[in-house]
């Protein structure tokens, strides 16, 4: 081990002594920045893979609309076929109805689904409770969100009457208005509290009856290939489109919530990060205060052959290792919390009596997490860096001093 | 200049020779001349006692022949060289000081060892080296107390031990005794001049205490910026 190293592990962690006040402080400072970091960057990382679930999970990763109504969509979908990456394709229909069960009205958005098609493409059934609902439903039969059929009371098997805007134009005629009367055969909850809240789905054809649809459609949701690009494959689409329509990849129709999340992680991350530079300014106060008070010493490593370089590595290297330990104590503290956060919010909303305002404003009925190995690299990188950094300062002073006069000083 | 005392090849015989150094400091606008011309030489195994009172630039010669400050005038040759790099002043001089300078996170056997890991790696045979020197100067039993564990005499003899520790030809001994009891100045003495007898290296003693400095084959006084031989 080169002597500047060892010499600075003996000032970190001085033999016979069991802990060093100055050592300890130091890497917690920059622990405590670490985790923050992680928890933080974890937690917006986890939104937005959720998010990013829930948009793909129901909509695909690429979805064909057309401007106006679809008449053709089996041309659509045999277009979108033949282009490079894609998988399957189902076509949809969607609006808004009004729900009425027992004099409880509710105003979803509706889906209409391809039963044949559509599990080739988003993977609903996983979502709808009990298992193999989702195959029953038939043109008869709805299925509603877990929110919205806990708000209207209602059960399997009750019934529920739909009014779609369809009926309006029959109220203008004065003509009876009897609405459509469908059986709950499931219960849909995909963990997002928008979703779970107002959505009810039905057969595609149910959807064209309702709307007054006939063949057409409104669009055409698209599964491409695991690794292919969905900004790609919506350019390819789009060459090939036979209707007056656009396709677009997941990200390019949430481009400005995807910015807005991507710009308060980015935020989030520069502002914790000021946690980790106090936490050096704190360390290189008082590696230079270490360099005053052992001014003798650095005297006595020169007078004894040290070269000022040597000198200087010993105090970047009391950085370096301050760094490298706040940030692997960092790294466990912050996991730890990241594992146990749901635990935790749950036991702080207990606190403060806000379980439910957690699912309402943040839409997720669990905290999400996930940490991309690129924030994580960021913030180890940016810890250490900071760390070695606040080492520079104390290294520069220690080198400039002058064995004979560093000896001499009282 | 001092003659070597040795027969055969004059130059080889002179570890250390300075000639005409002068070294002036300033002292407010005051400029203080502390050495006017001073010619010293040392030879191998060969025991050199300076004193001189306070301010007279004891310390200042001392600082000098280590080559860890420059003169303002004059000449040092290390070996017949006029230069010393720090590496080489490592191999060839041992340091002992009035305020011990022993680094208060390592043990006694650490500090010994300090002097051989700041020429590069060390290996069991330096720590063997290390803990024969503490063995010698009786602190066989004291090797992982830290400083502030030891007494101030154990310190100095643990800076002791530290300078011998590369098998330097020449002790400098910057008032070693300065900071002790009569009674351990007395012992830590003894030890300096019996060790460097044993270990062959010559010493160069600065010493306000004249018993101390009687014990030296040869004694200088440092008086108005030059020796005078008592």
């Amino acid at each position: 081990m080169p002597w500047p190293l060892y010499l600075a592990l003996k000032q970190l962690f001085p033999t016979g002594r069991r802990f060093s006040f100055f050592t300890f402080i130091s890497i917690l400072g920059v622990a405590l920045g670490v985790t923050l970091l992680i928890v933080s960057i974890s937690v917006m990382g986890g939104f937005g893979r959720e998010i990013r679930n829930m948009i793909v999970n129901t909509q695909g990763e690429v979805q064909v609309r057309a401007f106006g109504l679809m008449n053709d969509p089996q041309a659509v979908m045999r277009a979108v076929k033949d282009v490079k990456g894609v998988v399957a394709s189902t076509p949809f229909a969607e609006g808004v109805v009004l729900l009425q069960y027992e004099n409880k009205p509710a105003f979803p958005a509706i889906q209409g689904v391809d039963m044949e098609r559509v599990e080739g493409v988003v993977p609903l059934a996983k979502y709808v409770q009990p298992a193999g609902a989702f195959d029953q439903l038939d043109d008869d039969r709805v299925i509603l969100s877990t929110q919205l059929a806990r708000t209207l009371g209602v059960r399997l098997g009750d019934k529920v009457s739909v009014y779609s805007p369809l009926l309006l134009e029959k109220l203008k005629a004065d003509e009876i208005l009897i609405p459509r009367e469908l059986e709950v055969c499931g219960i849909f909850e995909i963990g997002h509290q928008q979703l779970d809240s107002s959505v009810v789905i039905v057969t595609l054809r149910a959807m064209q009856e309702l709307y007054g649809l006939g063949r057409a459609v409104h669009g055409v949701n698209v599964k491409i290939a695991d690794g292919a690009d969905p900004d790609r494959v919506a350019r390819e689409i789009n060459r090939v489109l036979p209707v007056d329509g656009v396709a677009r990849s997941w990200m390019d129709a949430n481009e400005e919530f995807l910015f807005v999340l991507q710009l308060e992680k980015n935020m989030i991350f520069f502002l914790l990060l000021f946690i980790i530079v106090v936490a050096a300014f704190s360390v290189a106060s008082s590696l230079l205060i270490a360099v005053v008070r052992k001014t003798r010493e650095i005297g006595l490593l020169g007078a004894l052959g040290a070269s000022p370089r040597q000198v200087a590595a010993c105090f970047c290297y009391q950085g370096v290792i301050i760094g490298v330990g706040g940030t692997l104590l960092g790294l466990v503290l912050g996991f730890t919390v990241v594992h146990f956060r749901n635990e935790m919010v749950a036991g702080f909303t207990r606190l403060t009596g806000s379980e439910e305002a957690l699912a309402r404003f943040y839409q997720f009925s669990q905290l999400p997490a996930h940490l991309a190995f690129g924030d994580l690299v960021l913030i180890v990188g940016s810890a250490i860096t900071v760390s070695t950094l606040a080492g520079l300062l104390p290294a520069w002073r220690a080198a400039k001093l002058k064995p004979v006069e560093a000896l001499r000083a009282e | 200049m001092n003659e070597p005392r040795t027969t055969g090849s004059v130059e080889a015989t002179w570890l250390l020779q300075a000639t005409g150094l002068h070294k002036s400091f300033l002292s407010g606008e005051r400029r203080l001349e502390v050495l006017r011309g001073v010619d010293l030489a040392v030879t191998a195994g060969e025991s050199v006692s300076i004193r001189g009172e306070s301010g007279s630039g004891k310390s200042t010669l001392l600082n000098l022949l280590s080559g860890l400050d420059a003169p303002d005038a004059g000449e040092i040759r290390w070996e017949g060289a006029p230069t010393l790099a720090a590496e080489r002043r490592g191999l060839l001089i041992g340091l002992v000081f009035q305020s011990f300078y022993l680094v208060p996170e390592l043990d006694a056997l650490d500090n010994v060892v300090l002097a051989a890991r700041l020429l590069g790696k060390v290996g069991d045979a330096d720590r063997a080296r290390a803990r024969e020197l503490l063995r010698r100067v009786g602190l066989a039993e004291r090797a992982a107390h830290v400083p502030a564990k030891l007494s101030g005499g154990e310190r100095q003899r643990v800076a002791i031990a530290r300078a011998l520790m590369n098998r330097p030809k020449l002790i400098l001994a910057d008032e070693p005794t300065g900071n002790l009891d009569e009674g351990s100045g007395d012992a830590v003495i003894d030890l300096l001049l019996a060790l460097c007898a044993e270990e062959g290296c010559a010493l160069v003693l600065v010493t306000h205490n004249a018993a101390h400095a009687a014990r030296c084959g040869r004694r200088l006084f440092l008086r108005e910026g030059g020796f005078h031989t008592l």
